[in-house]
């Protein structure tokens, strides 16, 4: 009776691992093939075109600002000087004089404490006020210091293939959406968090339409900031000549990291 | 769970089966796929020098011409890396047929973009051909192609230079009209007068527009580049004057009587300034003709130095000194929403930026005797208040006025011992002398 439970335990089990066996076998099968035939929806990667020797510095919203690449406190290291002024060297008084003992009391002399060394109260800097030594290059709040996040392009076109064709038209889109991104306007509690996606199209004239988010951060300041770095867009720039359809659809995505 | 596991392997292989039909139904329409945080840098690009595309004697000189103005240019647009002509190889293309990507896209020159053309005299008459290419991509490298014609002389050749130049900066700066082609209104004083002038972006082509043998100051150059307003000193008292290209002269405009300065255009034609017809400097704005005139500040002021968000038309930027010394303030087009933005110290010379965000303005930030620091520019973000030094250590600096992409800023300074103008970079670098002869002041970049 007991063996018998078991052995139809093992039959019962027999079915579903066949199946799941074959599912296994059929879906890499199809991963395969897809890749190998359809290239993958993904695409493979492309962008900066090769790679990238000598960049150069970080542009900014509008401006261009290049973002001082190192933020450093040491001066020697910063092309120019800052705005603030450094903060005054703290002083320590002498410890007033201790009495020295006579010789037939038993008194120890007390430990100086510490009440006597107060330090100066370093001045308050001014809340908008670029700290000393990041005065730099202008590092303001519009600048963008790209976060060091590992990405690439993808993309799909069975009709064009407006990325390989024109992946300068590409790099200036992405140029003028991260200088128009205010960093600023993100909750200033938040230091990290999870990517928002926005798509939009872009119309042959160059102007951005149909923003929309795509997938949410769960940060609604940076959600919201990401939809106006979109909307202070009039232009990316006709779309080039060559180029055949009257619109291209983007999927951006925006890293947030403080 | 047998029985439940089954079917949900099947749902599992459906919607496995859509997504991959759908995500083939999606790939019909590009799709650009990208984001921030990939790095993003100035575009890396390479200026061969053009050509010679004939053996004509002429070639020469407009060659260098040619190709002196367009390396300027793109140096300074603000957005390149322009690779250094030492790095270049040997055999320089004129011709798409010439060239050899692997020598470009690969180290010393490693370049992105490279532009390149050729140009030849025949009969009196120049012809430019010039290409952009991303020689990076070599299936389809051509970004851009275009062929001038014009007469040969140094002019004709540096206007095709600018327009090339111009060209290449709208294609890979995001849709920004390049300024190779804007001009600079000021004020010299190098005929004995203070007369309004103007020359070309870089400098070059100064000349004349006034004679009026008297005091003009603050050239202000209208939206549409017709007509130039400015004050000018005569017999009645300081009144604002214009100037009209069209007929190359000094139109009428209406006097005011008081005391008329700093005119300054809003985007759709208007123009506000600084008045005391009732008595204390106010702002007052005007129809394009000068009339409808209202008052839009009250006070004692003193208000002067209007300047409209560039943008929207919708906010005025001026000076007052209400309170004392010169602070700067911004308030709505209709006269509300008054705010201060300048805490202390001497603010002078607002400048608001073409894109409404930023203010560029004059700022001595402890005056009095004894104090630190000097006058120098500051760039404020309107928005959030914060605002960070563009000049440091150099003299007197004043009268910053933004170029019409957003990149560049104009100003006045003293820093080699006389009033000369400059231009910068918005951030405040590559500063580059403008004027040399007498002394030079107030500079307005035209809108487009």
């Amino acid at each position: 009776m007991h063996d018998a439970d078991i052995y139809s335990e093992h039959a019962q089990l027999r079915r579903p691992l066949a199946w799941s066996f074959g599912l296994h076998v059929a879906f890499a099968a199809f991963v395969i093939l897809y890749a190998t035939f359809i290239q993958g929806f993904r695409g493979s990667g492309w962008g900066s075109g090769g790679t990238g020797d000598a960049m150069g510095a970080t542009l900014v919203s509008a401006v261009p600002l290049p973002a001082n690449p190192t933020q450093t406190t040491n001066v020697l290291a910063t092309e120019s000087k800052g705005l603030a002024k450094s903060q005054p060297a703290v002083e320590e008084k002498e410890p007033e004089a201790i009495p020295i003992p006579d010789k037939n009391t038993k008194v120890k002399p007390k430990p100086v404490t510490s009440a006597t060394k107060r330090k100066a109260e370093p001045e308050a800097p001014e809340t908008n006020q670029i700290p000393y030594g990041e005065g730099g290059p202008v590092n303001g709040p519009y600048t963008m210091t790209a976060g060091g996040t590992k990405g690439g392009f993808g993309f799909t076109g069975s009709g064009g293939d407006f990325g390989s064709r024109f992946s300068w038209y590409v790099e200036a889109v992405q140029r003028k959406v991260t200088e128009n991104w205010l960093k600023y306007e993100v909750d200033p509690r938040i230091s990290e968090s999870k990517r928002v996606y926005l798509t939009f199209d872009i119309e042959r004239n160059g102007r951005p339409t149909n923003v929309q988010v795509e997938q949410s951060s769960g940060v609604p300041s940076l959600d919201q900031s990401a939809v106006r770095a979109l909307q202070r867009i009039d232009t990316f720039g006709p779309l080039p000549s060559d180029y055949s359809g009257s619109k291209v659809s983007v999927e951006f995505w925006f890293d947030y990291k403080r | 769970m047998s029985n439940s596991a089954r079917p949900v392997r099947y749902h599992f292989f459906i919607i496995v089966a859509l997504l991959s039909v759908l995500a083939s139904v999606a790939s019909a329409q590009d799709w650009i796929r990208t984001g921030t945080g990939l790095g993003v840098e100035r575009v890396r690009l390479a200026a061969a020098d053009f050509k010679g595309s004939n053996s004509d004697p002429n070639n020469v000189t407009l060659l260098k011409t040619f190709n002196d103005v367009l390396w300027n240019d793109l140096d300074n647009a603000g957005i390149f890396d322009l690779v250094s002509k030492s790095f270049y190889p040997l055999q320089e293309p004129g011709q798409p047929s010439e060239i050899n990507f692997s020598a470009w896209n690969s180290p010393p020159p490693s370049t992105s973009m490279l532009a390149f053309g050729n140009l030849g005299v025949a009969g009196g008459k120049v012809t430019v051909q010039g290409w952009l290419y991303d020689v990076k991509n070599e299936k389809s490298p051509q970004v851009l192609g275009k062929q001038y014609n014009d007469n040969a002389t140094g002019d004709a050749v540096r206007v095709i230079a600018h327009r090339f130049a111009d060209e290449i900066i709208f294609r890979l700066g995001g849709g920004v009209n390049g300024i190779a082609e804007t001009k600079i209104y000021f004020v010299s004083e190098r005929t004995g007068h203070k007369e309004i002038w103007m020359m070309d972006y870089d400098g070059a082509n100064q000349q004349q527009l006034t004679h009026l043998g008297s005091i003009s100051l603050s050239p202000r150059i209208s939206p549409d580049g017709s007509r130039l307003a400015f004050s000018s000193i005569n017999k009645g008292g300081w009144e604002i004057m214009m100037y009209s290209f069209d007929l190359n002269r000094v139109v009428a405009f209406p006097r005011f009587g008081g005391m008329n300065l700093s005119p300054s255009w809003s985007p759709d034609g208007k123009i506000a300034f600084s008045s005391s017809r009732n008595g204390y400097p106010n702002i007052f704005v005007v129809d394009p003709s000068g009339g409808n005139s209202h008052r839009l500040t009250e006070g004692k002021g003193p208000d002067v130095s209007p300047t409209w968000n560039r943008k929207t038309g919708s906010q005025i930027a001026f000076v007052s000194g209400r309170t004392g010394l010169p602070q700067i303030y911004t308030m709505e087009s209709d006269g509300t929403n008054l705010q201060r933005v300048t805490d202390q110290g001497y603010a002078v010379s607002p400048n608001w930026s073409p894109n409404g965000q930023f203010l560029t303005f004059s700022w001595m930030r402890k005056y009095g005797g004894g104090e630190p620091g000097s006058n120098d520019l500051y760039l404020m973000d309107i928005a959030s208040k914060q605002w960070v030094q563009l000049t440091h250590d150099a003299g007197r600096n004043d009268f910053p006025c933004w170029s019409p992409d957003g990149r560049h800023i104009v100003f006045q300074s003293h820093r080699n011992g006389s009033d000369q103008i400059f231009s910068m970079l918005a951030d405040g670098t590559n500063v580059k002398q403008l004027t040399f002869k007498g002394g030079n002041t107030q500079p307005n970049w035209s809108w487009k």
